[in-house]
């Protein structure tokens, strides 16, 4: 089965928030509705000795996505991509996805009454590539099926091995999004518990 | 899981959501976009062009249908961006479509500051406004007009000068030059004389180094970052190439009071208090003379260095001086062999066993060679005391030099140390410090003199050659700052101060075209005050700022989706190009154009000059019509506006554009190598074309001007910061504020960007937790910040990546208050608190932007009527607005 994931090398992103503006232009994001956003990690240590790093947040991808299970309606599905999608006709707007996210990667879309999130801009076909990697300054993003070894990210993983990989904390629920992080940039932090997306009140 | 199953019609009827979201449903910001795309497939034509919201002009292609810019992508066949498109870039639809864009000519009906506004037609406006300078001409002479811009949001950006220049005025600024990259272009101009415009300094925000963007065949072993942050201001330029350089196992050293992106990334990061950057140039220079870490070849055969200075007469020694009927262009060495001074006939001469260092008595004169000028200019400043004076570790600056040392390395200059009176000082030592290593024309340096597409960067020709010698003469700042020639710009303060005294003269009318002058300038209340001594205010822009209110008349321009300009990238040309039209927005250069063409009909007669070519050439006549100005600069560049439309003009193959060491390169004409374009063909250390600047205003004008107060110096030399926590000033006010970009703006645009402002909706002041602490601060608390010129808010950003005694801020304005009494300047304005006045770098005039002292405490809360929620921008998100037709023949 395809899973559609993205690999982000931390060693290279410089935090300059482009991903973030071309995935809101891409796909027309409300104000206050994010699916992407960039966390400035750090500076850790004591001035002036520094490190620091930013983790572009997005949807992880999980193989056993724990979304998808709670959804009452099937709004929230996997596509043939192995991308995790909400059918907007079918959402509720009844939160259980972002309760069972582990990483709160779905936003609700007050206006709309909708979850919405992250879909790899599923609309736009390959060999068009998500907005957010197009954008990217520093070449840090990688997509595509981890496991076909023509895509991006097989070729990246496979340069890089499994030194450096770090995935966001995985309560069974598998997580496929990966990052690379040496020690010479930063040393990884190890949070047990993530909110990338606040619910709005 | 047994999963509820519901459906979502019911779901909405159960938890009753009002009838104004079920309008809605169904249209998810995704759904949304999934239209679009289908609708995309059909009708979408991408059109090539070039960003303008900085000066890095990425390439972008412009997804454009039914007339209407949908969505926009970088060019990967732009070879300075690669595809790469930063935030500033990506906003170029919340900009061009911007609700509160300036769309009419507008003149003020209500008082000056009132912000009321009449609708008039481009003709009346024009009329209106030449009139009015005729008269000032007439009454008060034409040196009472005076034109401002600046760098942020789309210039034209000779146009104002050019302007100046036909009306024969001499006074026009920008917040930029003498505080923004003239003291770099200056200072390597004289030191290393370079070529075309490119690569002559070191400034990565100007399109420099071209060899850190040939990352696959990289030679460099080091970088210094000295008070520049590419992650930030140039991320998909500069900021993209550093990262690939670092990846290819560059070495880097940042030299920035805030924790970068780069320093983050640096193998060391020398966090230097603002302002005291010659101190460590000083002592960076001082230990690689010392520690023989320099190229002595290269210092001893093509610097100025072993040349002998009379230290009387702080000149260099001519064959001319120590010989009857010697020559005066022939400089004069010691020879160790013969013990005596010898002229030495360019390039070198064998036979001489030339001293690099020494002082000598020649003819019963005190002579010393330039390198020896060099060494006790720097003998003060050992690594202990930089250490102490700049607030670092003395390992950390040894470490730091060390790894420069590893050769080819380059230093790069950004604009951090242009913003204090110690500037062009800081670009001399940036210059010494390329030049002493040797860095310079070699594989892995950044100096070079690559070939280039163009000539300069594609710009309108200033006519400099059009102002009087005697209205030069009476430039605001000019007999001082005499630099500030090579930008042919006026003094800042010296306006400042003409406006609030009347004296030299009086200033009666200001042309302006920038953002916003009042959170540019430095000391804004002043500037604030003095407007209304004026008689005429134009501003011209995309979008009304918080200097509008103050103006007669406000004239929309081009957003740059709304342009067409050649832009030239290495050995190409690329279009900007119009995507759509809006309105009855101008290009800028047309405005200007206009205002000269009425003032030639209304008598002027050296406006009327400038549209004739034959009394232009070879510079470019005013054109009425910009589309005869496109074919100008496309003839001239040989190519036609009509084929670079079609994507890009490749004027020579990438792999012809290096060529290394052309000062070794044989001149045909004389038989040697073509050596620098300084005075001595040499690199210079020792300046004396700064002193002969000073006395005459030579190389810039011709005809002697009268010369400066006193001489410039001829050596990098360090002032400590007049306002400093070392001077009585620091008890009151104990912090040092420095300044620096974020990625979201340019100067001072795009305040008025839904999706940037949903970032960063406030102005931050980075504080230490220690500090922080002390002035009882919590994370994210409002606070007050002080100086002795006034008090805005900020709210606090409370981080390690900021030094205890320093504060960090980015200028900021508040669109969403320009109705209010405070326009918007009041707020968050940090050069509310920056200072105007003396002390000044005595080449260039420049005042201090950065390196004053401030006072936070908390605050109540945020200012009143500032946006800070996401949802509050929803008034600026882009509107539907139909294209209209360019505007054109408002003067026939």
């Amino acid at each position: 089965m395809k899973k559609k994931t993205m690999l982000i090398d931390l060693d290279r992103c410089i935090g300059c928030f482009s991903c973030e503006i071309a995935c809101k232009n891409e796909n027309n994001i409300d104000l206050g509705v994010q699916w992407n956003k960039v966390f400035t990690m750090g500076p850790t240590g004591v001035f002036p000795d520094l490190e620091m790093y930013f983790l572009p947040a997005l949807c992880q991808s999980c193989e056993n996505a724990p979304c998808v299970e709670v959804c009452p309606t099937g709004a929230s599905y996997i596509n043939e991509e192995g991308v995790i999608l909400v059918d907007h006709n079918k959402c509720i707007a009844c939160m259980a996805c972002i309760s069972a996210c582990p990483y709160k990667a779905r936003s609700f879309n007050g206006k709309n009454q909708v979850i919405e999130k992250c879909t790899l801009c599923d609309h736009l076909k390959a060999p068009d590539k998500p907005a957010c990697v197009k954008a990217c300054c520093a070449k840090a993003r990688f997509v595509g099926d981890a496991e076909d070894p023509q895509s991006d990210i097989n070729k990246k993983i496979r340069e890089v091995g499994t030194k450096n990989i770090h995935t966001l904390p995985d309560a069974g629920n598998k997580p496929t999004v990966k990052y690379i992080l040496s020690d010479k940039t930063a040393k990884w932090h190890d949070r047990k518990s993530w909110v990338f997306f606040p619910e709005k009140d | 899981m047994k999963q509820l199953k519901m459906n979502r019609r019911d779901f909405i009827k159960a938890t009753a959501v009002t009838g104004t979201a079920l309008s809605f449903s169904g249209f998810g910001s995704g759904m949304l976009v999934e239209k679009a795309n289908a609708q995309e497939q059909s009708g979408v034509q991408i059109i090539t062009t070039c960003c303008r919201n900085c000066t890095a002009e990425c390439g972008v292609l412009a997804h454009v249908k039914d007339g209407r810019v949908i969505k926009l992508e970088g060019n990967p066949e732009f070879t300075r961006s690669e595809g790469a498109l930063c935030v500033k870039g990506l906003s170029g639809i919340q900009a061009l479509y911007n609700p509160n864009r300036n769309k009419y000519p507008m003149q003020r009906v209500g008082a000056r500051g009132e912000n009321k506004w009449k609708r008039v037609s481009w003709e009346e406006a024009i009329d209106k406004i030449a009139r009015k300078l005729m008269e000032f001409r007439e009454k008060y002479g034409a040196e009472s007009v005076f034109a401002s811009t600046g760098g942020g949001g789309n210039p034209n950006f000779m146009s104002p000068g050019r302007f100046c220049n036909s009306f024969d005025t001499p006074n026009w600024f920008e917040p930029g030059a003498a505080q923004c990259y003239l003291p770099r272009t200056l200072m390597f101009m004289f030191c290393y004389g370079g070529g075309t415009f490119y690569n002559s300094d070191t400034s990565l925000g100007d399109n420099n180094i071209h060899e850190a963007y040939d990352y696959n065949n990289l030679k460099t072993k080091a970088a210094v970052l000295w008070g520049t942050a590419p992650s930030y201001s140039g991320p998909s330029q500069a900021g993209r190439v550093l990262v690939e350089n670092r990846a290819r196992g560059v070495k880097t050293v940042v030299i920035d009071p805030r924790f970068t992106p780069d320093a983050s990334k640096a193998d060391v990061w020398l966090p230097i208090r603002p302002g005291t950057d010659v101190a460590l140039g000083l002592a960076w220079i001082r230990y690689i003379l010392e520690n023989n870490l320099y190229d002595y070849d290269f210092c001893l055969k093509w610097t100025n260095m072993p040349y002998l200075v009379n230290t009387k007469t702080k000149m260099y020694l001519r064959e001319s001086d120590i010989k009857k009927g010697g020559r005066n262009d022939v400089f004069v060495v010691w020879d160790k062999k013969t013990k005596s001074a010898q002229p030495l006939e360019y390039p070198w001469n064998d036979s001489f066993d030339v001293a690099i260092a020494g002082t000598y008595s020649v003819n019963g004169s005190e002579c010393k060679t330039g390198f020896q000028m060099l060494k006790e200019r720097a003998e003060p400043w050992t690594i202990k005391k930089a250490a102490e004076t700049c607030w670092l570790r003395e390992a950390d600056i040894v470490k730091a030099i060390k790894i420069y040392s590893e050769k080819p390395s380059w230093l790069s200059l950004g604009v951090a140390t242009d913003q204090n009176p110690n500037s062009t000082q800081m670009a001399h030592c940036a210059a010494i410090l390329n030049i002493i290593m040797g860095n310079i024309e070699k594989p892995g340096a950044a100096l070079q003199r690559f070939k280039n597409a163009c000539r300069s960067p594609v710009g309108t020709d200033p006519l400099m050659n059009f102002l009087s010698f005697d209205q030069l003469k009476k430039r605001l700042g000019g007999t001082e700052f005499k630099g500030m020639m090579q930008w042919w710009t006026g003094n800042v303060a010296k306006h400042l101060n003409a406006l609030k005294t009347g004296k030299p003269y009086k200033l009666k009318a200001w042309l302006e075209r920038s953002g916003n002058k009042m959170g540019t300038l430095a000391n804004t209340y002043e500037w604030s005050k003095v407007v209304h001594n004026l008689e005429l205010i134009v501003h011209m822009y995309m979008y009304p700022t918080g200097f509008s209110p103050y103006a007669d008349f406000l004239l929309p321009t081009n957003e740059w989706l709304e342009t067409d300009l050649p832009v030239d990238c290495f050995n190409k040309f690329f279009p900007r190009q119009a995507t759509t039209h809006l309105y009855e927005t101008v290009n800028e250069y047309e405005i200007w154009a206009w205002i000269v063409k009425r003032c030639a009909e209304l008598g002027h007669e050296q406006c009327k000059r400038t549209l004739d070519p034959k009394e232009t050439a070879p510079q470019h006549p005013t054109f009425v019509d910009y589309q005869d100005q496109l074919d100008w600069w496309c003839k001239s560049y040989d190519m036609k506006w009509e084929d670079l439309k079609k994507g890009s003009v490749e004027k020579f193959p990438l792999s012809e554009m290096k060529e290394y060491y052309v000062y070794k390169q044989i001149d045909p004409k004389t038989g040697k190598p073509k050596g620098f374009n300084t005075l001595s063909k040499k690199c210079e250390i020792y300046l004396e074309t700064l002193i002969t600047l000073g006395r005459t205003g030579a190389p810039f004008v011709k005809t002697p001007l009268p010369p400066a107060p006193h001489d410039y110096n001829p050596l990098p030399f360090f002032i400590e910061p007049e306002e400093s926590p070392n001077r009585p000033v620091g008890k009151e006010f104990p912090l040092v504020m420095t300044n620096g970009r974020l990625p979201f703006w340019h100067h001072i645009t795009l305040r008025n960007i839904p999706y940037l402002r949903e970032i960063q909706p406030v102005a931050d002041i980075w504080v230490n937790p220690v500090d922080a602490r002390k002035y009882g601060i919590e994370q994210s608390d409002w606070v007050w910040v002080e100086s002795k010129r006034g008090r805005i808010n900020a709210r606090a950003l409370v981080t390690e990546g900021i030094a205890t005694g320093t504060v960090y801020m980015e200028r900021f304005w508040n669109p969403e208050n320009i109705n209010e009494k405070t326009h918007g300047w009041q707020e968050m304005n940090v050069n509310v608190l920056s200072r105007s006045d003396a002390p000044y770098n005595e080449v260039v005039g420049t005042y201090t932007l950065r390196g004053y002292q401030v006072k936070i405490y908390k605050a109540e809360g945020a200012p009143k009527g500032v946006w800070t929620k996401p949802e509050d921008f929803e008034p600026w998100m882009p509107e539907i607005s139909k294209p209209t037709k360019r505007v054109s023949g408002v003067v026939k």
